[in-house]
């Protein structure tokens, strides 16, 4: 596939992609509902840490572990975040990455404009990533800090599933592998939000079928007699998060789920870009 | 448009699971040199493998045992070699983890946060101990089988990437039982049993395999056979042999015929006796599961699972074997 038409010569007009990411970032990073949504993003880790500390020890799953083992907060945050939260994030940028322009008029300018059609979709999928990896970040960074703060305990460092310690250093190390994972199952949400968001003129569309399609996938995943369709599935992986406070860390579930959201990657960014590059003005 | 079917087909690829590969080449070998070889093939040495547990027996779900429950689970291991090892067993989002370090037993539950420590003694008892010849033993081992069952080395597989030779047990046409066969797969160079498969009659999935996807040999890290408890846990010192002295005398479990439809009968202790020792925890309630069956050597409950059936009788006797429930009220009613 052709990124840059042939009509476009790369001396006369075409802006530079380095201009072109950077007013994306700003054109994505200073609309309100993005700042008021990371904010409110940031308060989750916070109330997990408040009700850990309030309701003191019990219940299982990574919430148990929390108590008094502050540094699993950034990964039981990221992990239930992902289930919804955070492909809301993405699902909203990439509403009104193309779909939002649409729906202004303003799409078009942006097709006649002298851009390379690829390069504008180069351009939005860098603005959705922008806002999952910024999600992402928020919610670990905040985890971090409230789980060292609010929840301590564990003399700073991280009691991994195993029942080994790991130092500080090496507890940030796995928070930032978690994130990284994370990022990349939320990128996979972006791509097929791209690829709806590139075929209608309504950003509510976009946003409906993201969580539709998580709820649709995570209500699949759990009938039996369709396990057979579990790996087709993104939503499978996304409990392997948890993994990473394995030690030593199991890789199996992380890498298979990596491997299924490249995937996804690959079928939505296709999409988007084939529909774009046809699109007309 | 392309990136996209790539996409597609990789997500399929994907879903495929690893298949089989074509079974390797090796040199023929007999049952009783297999068997004798098992017996007599040193220590593997260091190694670290994945267990994977596929789970397809039909047991009812026993709560905090879900490996019991039909289903897949795995568990990982490492030995150093001499003695002292390591065992996880991840469950959903917790993790047990059981390290033995050569001075004790280290039990760690990540759910409760609790760590089970046992001290282990010079009483262990070096491993083969009582096997004095083990070529004698072997054809002791295989002559009692042939017995009831044809004993053959069936093929090769490939086993967590290493070849491995298939011994295969089948139950002789005379022999009642609800088992189609057994199949050990054997590493050919450690000679190690890499994997256990138990088939049963009407069914051409494995009721039950267990055996290692991943495994490899060599120096493990020290740290792994050592533990320390972490900030925050609850440490419990266990007694070194629990239950010993405070376990009355049982009677010794009678057992009616042999080879494979071996049935064992068991007496359970009064009820009055079990709840001295602890009321309910000890014995799981099993009123409520099974079928009612009665018969001239009384009535009970029938558990069928798909290799064994079990049966419970009303005046506290267990029967059970690897039979159809027919063989085991015969046995009852001897």
């Amino acid at each position: 596939m052709t990124l840059v038409e042939s009509a476009t010569t790369p001396h006369r007009g075409s802006a530079p992609m380095g201009r072109l990411l950077g007013a994306e970032l700003r054109w994505v990073l200073r609309r309100p509902r993005t700042l008021v949504m990371l904010g409110l993003f940031a308060l989750v880790p916070i109330l997990i840490a408040i009700g850990v500390v309030v309701a003191d020890r019990g219940g299982g799953g990574l919430i148990g572990a929390i108590a008094g083992n502050g540094l699993v907060l950034p990964v039981a945050a990221m992990t239930l975040m992902l289930a919804l939260l955070l492909p809301l994030a993405v699902g909203m940028a990439a509403a009104d990455a193309i779909a939002g322009e649409a729906a202004h008029g303003t799409l078009r300018g942006l097709l006649l404009a002298p851009v390379g059609r690829g390069r504008l979709v180069l351009m939005k999928a860098f603005g959705v990533l922008v806002v999952a990896v910024t999600a992402t970040l928020i919610v670990a960074v905040v985890g971090v800090i409230a789980g060292l703060v609010v929840v301590g305990g564990a003399d700073g460092t991280l009691v991994t599933l195993s029942g080994t310690t790991l130092g500080f250093g090496e507890a940030m190390g796995r928070v930032g592998i978690a994130a990284l994972w994370t990022v990349g199952q939320l990128a996979a949400v972006g791509a097929i939000a791209l690829a709806i968001s590139a075929f209608t003129e309504h950003p509510l569309v976009v946003l409906a079928s993201v969580l539709g399609g998580l709820i649709v996938f995570g209500v699949l995943g759990a009938i039996p007699a369709l396990d057979w369709l579990q790996p087709y599935l993104l939503t499978t992986g996304f409990s392997a998060g948890a993994d990473v406070l394995r030690d030593p860390m199991t890789w199996g579930e992380l890498g298979s789920s990596t491997l299924r959201a490249l995937c996804y990657v690959a079928i939505g960014g296709g999409i988007t870009a084939s529909r774009m590059l046809t699109r007309d003005a | 448009m392309g990136v996209a079917v790539a996409g597609a087909v990789g997500l399929g690829l994907l879903a495929v699971p690893a298949g089989a590969g074509a079974a390797p080449e090796l040199p023929p070998v007999s049952a009783e040199d297999l068997v004798t070889s098992v017996i007599q093939a040193k220590d593997p040495g260091p190694l670290h493998g994945t267990v994977t547990l596929d789970n397809a027996l039909g047991l009812p779900a026993i709560p905090g045992v879900p490996q019991a429950a039909n289903g897949t689970s795995t568990a990982q291991v490492w030995s150093d070699g001499a003695g002292k090892g390591r065992l996880s067993v991840p469950n959903g989002q917790s993790e047990k983890t059981i390290v033995d370090d050569g001075t004790a037993v280290w039990a760690w539950d990540s759910a409760d946060k609790t760590v089970t420590k046992k001290a282990v003694g010079a009483d262990r008892k070096p491993p083969q101990a009582d096997v004095t010849d083990p070529a004698a033993a072997a054809q002791k081992a295989v002559t009692d089988l042939r017995a009831t069952s044809t004993v053959a080395v069936d093929g090769t597989a490939e086993v967590a990437g290493r070849p491995a030779y298939e011994l295969v047990l089948r139950p002789l046409p005379t022999e009642r039982t609800l088992l189609r066969e057994v199949r050990v797969a054997v590493d050919s160079e450690k000679r190690l049993p890499l994997r256990l498969t138990v088939l049963a009659n009407g069914s051409s999935d494995p009721a039950l395999e267990v055996g290692f996807t991943q495994l490899e040999f060599g120096a493990q890290d020290p740290a792994m056979f050592t533990f320390t408890p972490p900030p925050g846990a609850t440490v419990t010192e266990a007694p070194a042999r629990p239950g010993d002295a405070q376990q009355p005398q049982r009677p010794e479990p009678k057992v009616v015929g042999d080879g494979w439809d071996t049935v064992v009968i068991a007496t359970m202790p009064p009820a009055d006796a079990q709840q001295q020792q602890g009321g309910r925890g000890g014995t799981p309630d099993l009123s409520s599961i099974g079928k009612e069956v009665s018969g001239p050597w009384g009535s009970g409950r029938e558990i069928d699972t798909a290799v064994a059936t079990a049966i419970i009788t009303s005046d506290g006797r267990v029967a059970a074997g690897a039979v159809p429930a027919q063989v085991l009220t015969e046995a009852l009613s001897r």
